[in-house]
């Protein structure tokens, strides 16, 4: 991300976290981008540059990399963050887990952010549920201005308890933005220092049960101090409200505004997991409690006696999606017996996403529909996902699996001995760095015979054009095809999808190779910059595009290729929106009348 | 003040660019505010919404019924959020449509040689409905501080040719038949 001019201190949530990371004094910051969290990592680089810091930064190869690599710097005495999205961190779950156990000397804080909804993501899962099962601590900002305090909270009570700690923003805090005073910046930690000690960092099973007891001495201590803070404590109030993160602003916002301050009490909790124990005091000295958290259940279910307990385990908050003012209003109006105002939403509709105009990875899925029409296509998470509307992707499960899924597609239809259809796995660059390596050679090494095309765009486009591994850095840059080829892939070539007919051709021989004659996986890396972030296309070839008088209209462009720039007119012909073309010229191979051409 | 607005249109448009502009204005005049955008997969041209809160407020989202300013770059995505406003809210569109709080932001930034100045022509417009509770130089110096250089004195002119086309149109109005505030 580049930095941008800040006019005052008025924060985006991820940038007012890259504050606390650095104000709270982190010297190794790690991160693998996702949606909501994409933003933090670029603002430390930003804050990085302008400051004339030395911390060391990185964008890993993926969320288990990063955890590891900033944790080690926590071993050391020194503090230490990584960032990811929530389902990121199914992918450093591991190490998670382990380092729980471990504990750290330096502040270790993992910032997860939830995705609630979702707006951009696979599942709706809840970090703060991974918390509680590794036993850390977990904190639950409201704002931004809050997310920044509670990084550098979060880094002081890791360094008394020698815990990991996380952060756990969701995306209207990740993407809110509010006026956030800075602090200073500190120096920074001390010289590193391993302080060599067997039984605690290469801990054997036998001293890993006594890790554990320590971890829940540990807990069990922060959990002693921790409680719900009052908001509004009205005499004999009949409903105590109990909220954390962003649904605890839509509580307060909306009990002002019913003017119930007087009738109803607002408890916020800034640490859902561990819960001390006045939580349940506060239950039962109340008629009626109700629990405002998402997406999931933590709080709630750390509640002994539930009996007099409203929110999402008894459905009064359904019990999937994200909480909103207007859900959270029903609520406490329906426990309080008052009419509830019905709104309806906006009618759906809408415009769904669409791949930019000019994005080559619209030239590799139209070549590929062509290619191989009755082909199966698994894919995976990026802006090609949306590869969808060209009906080019079948499947979409997390990140790396188009690999597998092609692997395992092979597998099962050789095992049956039924006839084997095309199957064409397609992944980004970054998704293949990420997860597509261990795939890959395990497709190899198993003997799976598939065409992975490889959408090459040189950067990390859907989160905002982030750096790969293929990108400038200060090690080596990877090449892809060496990678490949060191997976043990005989069958690799290049191409730039913008030529289509050479794409489809290729395609045809990929298939020929995995599947008539079964001698592995074929790649074809489709390689083309990618139009917002991969810089100037010098290639492109000049003359506006026009559709001449042999058009007849058939919705090819339109609707099949579905470039933003091709709207339909009002006749039905095609119209070219001369300020969305990019003039790339691949929809001159897709008219089937020929009729669109360069002048 | 106290004020709710909801700003809808596609992604690419530069809603993002326009609350970063409301926002610190309105936190440089002195307001407490907190807003949202969208990120992610729905920026890849789909419909996009950002709600801004001025006032004693701790959460960013807006209730149906509420807004206070439902200001649309496109007429459909406009029409289709107007569950946002409360009764006596105000609808504001770029468009070439004639009507209250309608205003043809594009064909002013043209003719301004600023195709792109569009929707701070719109937000000028929008602003100049709140004075004189704000003034236009908080908005200026922000407009001024995130503007690469090549697009600064265009996008300085289109927020001020909002501003001044609003004044205009409000003072028919008030011959007509007297004039709404807000904020």
């Amino acid at each position: 991300m580049k930095t941008k001019k800040s006019a005052g201190n008025v924060l985006l949530g991820n940038e007012a976290m890259a504050w606390g990371i650095i104000e709270g004094g982190a010297t190794v910051v790690a991160s693998y981008p996702g949606t909501p969290s994409s933003e933090i990592m670029g603002a430390v680089n930003g804050i990085k540059s302008e400051h004339g810091l030395t911390i060391h930064t990185e964008w890993s190869v993926n969320e288990k990399v990063a955890f590891e690599v900033a944790l080690t710097n926590s071993y050391l005495g020194r503090r230490s963050a990584v960032m990811m999205k929530q389902v990121g961190l199914n992918v450093a779950l591991d190490p998670l887990m382990s380092s729980a156990y471990t504990g750290v000397e330096g502040g270790f804080v993992l910032i997860a952010a939830d995705d609630p909804g979702p707006y951009s993501s696979q599942t709706e899962q809840d970090s703060r549920y991974l918390a509680s099962f590794a036993k850390i601590p977990v904190f639950d900002p409201s704002s931004p201005r809050e997310a920044k305090e509670m990084v550098k909270r979060a880094f002081d009570l890791s360094e008394q308890f020698e815990i990991p700690v996380m952060v756990r923003p969701t995306t209207w805090v990740c993407h809110a933005r509010q006026g956030v005073p800075l602090g200073r910046i500190e120096g920074g930690d001390g010289a590193p220092t391993f302080k060599k000690d067997p039984q605690r960092w290469a801990a054997t099973p036998r001293f890993r049960y006594i890790l554990h007891k320590e971890l829940n001495r540990k807990v069990r201590e922060i959990a002693t101090k921790n409680n719900p803070e009052p908001v509004f404590t009205p005499q004999g109030a009949e409903l105590a409200v109990i909220a954390s993160g962003v649904p605890y602003a839509y509580a307060y916002d909306v009990i002002k505004a019913m003017g119930q301050e007087k009738r109803v009490a607002l408890y916020k909790v800034d640490l859902p997991y561990p819960m001390g124990p006045k939580i349940d005091d506060l239950v039962q000295n109340h008629l009626q409690t109700l629990i405002l958290e998402e997406p999931y259940s933590v709080i709630e279910l750390q509640i002994r006696c539930r009996e007099k307990v409203r929110g999402r385990l008894d459905l009064t908050i359904p019990s999937e999606g994200e909480l909103t003012p207007d859900n959270v209003a029903k609520a406490i109006a329906t426990i309080l017996g008052q009419e509830v105002r019905e709104i309806g939403e906006p009618p759906a509709g809408g415009r769904k996403p669409s791949l930019c105009p000019g994005c080559p990875h619209r030239a590799a899925f139209w070549a590929l529909k062509k290619a191989l029409p009755k082909g199966i296509y698994p894919s995976d998470i990026g802006c090609y996902t949306l590869g969808l509307n060209l009906k080019a992707v079948d499947t979409c499960l997390c990140m790396g699996a188009s690999i597998n899924q092609a692997a395992g597609l092979y597998q099962s239809f050789r095992q049956a001995g039924a006839e084997i259809p095309p199957i064409v796995a397609t992944v980004g660059d970054s998704t293949f760095f990420h997860a597509g390596v261990p795939a890959l050679i395990n497709s190899v090494h198993q003997g799976a015979c598939f065409v992975l095309l490889i959408l090459d765009n040189g950067t990390v486009a859907m989160t905002g054009g982030q750096p790969t591994p293929a990108s400038n850095g200060p090690g080596k840059r990877m090449e892809i095809e060496k990678l490949t080829e060191g997976c043990g892939v005989d069958f690799i070539r290049v191409v730039d999808p913008y030529d289509v007919p050479l794409l489809i051709q290729l395609l045809k021989e990929a298939d020929q190779y995995a599947r008539e004659e079964e001698r592995g996986v074929a790649v074809i890396i489709a390689r083309h910059p990618c139009l917002i972030y991969g810089g100037r296309d010098e290639k492109r070839e000049e003359g506006e595009i026009i559709i001449g008088e042999e058009c007849d209209s058939c919705g090819v462009c339109t609707k099949r290729f579905e470039c933003p720039a091709l709207q339909e007119g009002p006749q039905g012909t095609p119209v070219i929106v001369r300020a969305l073309c990019v003039n790339c010229g691949v929809c001159l191979y897709v008219c089937p009348q020929v009729a669109i051409e360069r002048r | 003040m106290d004020l709710q607005m909801v700003i809808v249109g596609l992604g690419g448009e530069g809603i993002i660019f326009m609350t970063r502009v409301l926002v610190e204005g309105f936190y440089r005049s002195g307001h407490p505010v907190i807003s949202t955008e969208t990120h992610g997969m729905a920026m890849r041209g789909g419909s996009v919404t950002s709600q801004i809160k001025i006032g004693d407020y701790q959460s960013p989202l807006i209730r149906y019924g509420e807004a206070g300013m439902l200001l649309g770059t496109s007429v459909v995505e406009a029409q289709r959020n107007r569950p946002f406003l409360r009764e006596g809210g105000t609808l504001f569109m770029n468009t070439d449509q004639q009507g209250d709080y309608c205003v043809d932001a594009t064909k002013i930034a043209h003719g301004l040689g600023n195709p792109r100045g569009g929707n701070l022509v719109l937000l000028g417009y929008v602003l100049a409905h709140l004075a004189p509770a704000i003034s236009l130089e908080p908005f200026l110096e922000v407009v001024k501080g995130l503007s690469p250089e090549r697009f600064l004195s265009g996008n300085v002119k289109a927020l001020q040719e909002g501003w001044r086309v609003a004044l205009k149109a409000d003072k028919k109005r008030r011959k007509g038949k007297g004039i709404r505030r807000h904020g």
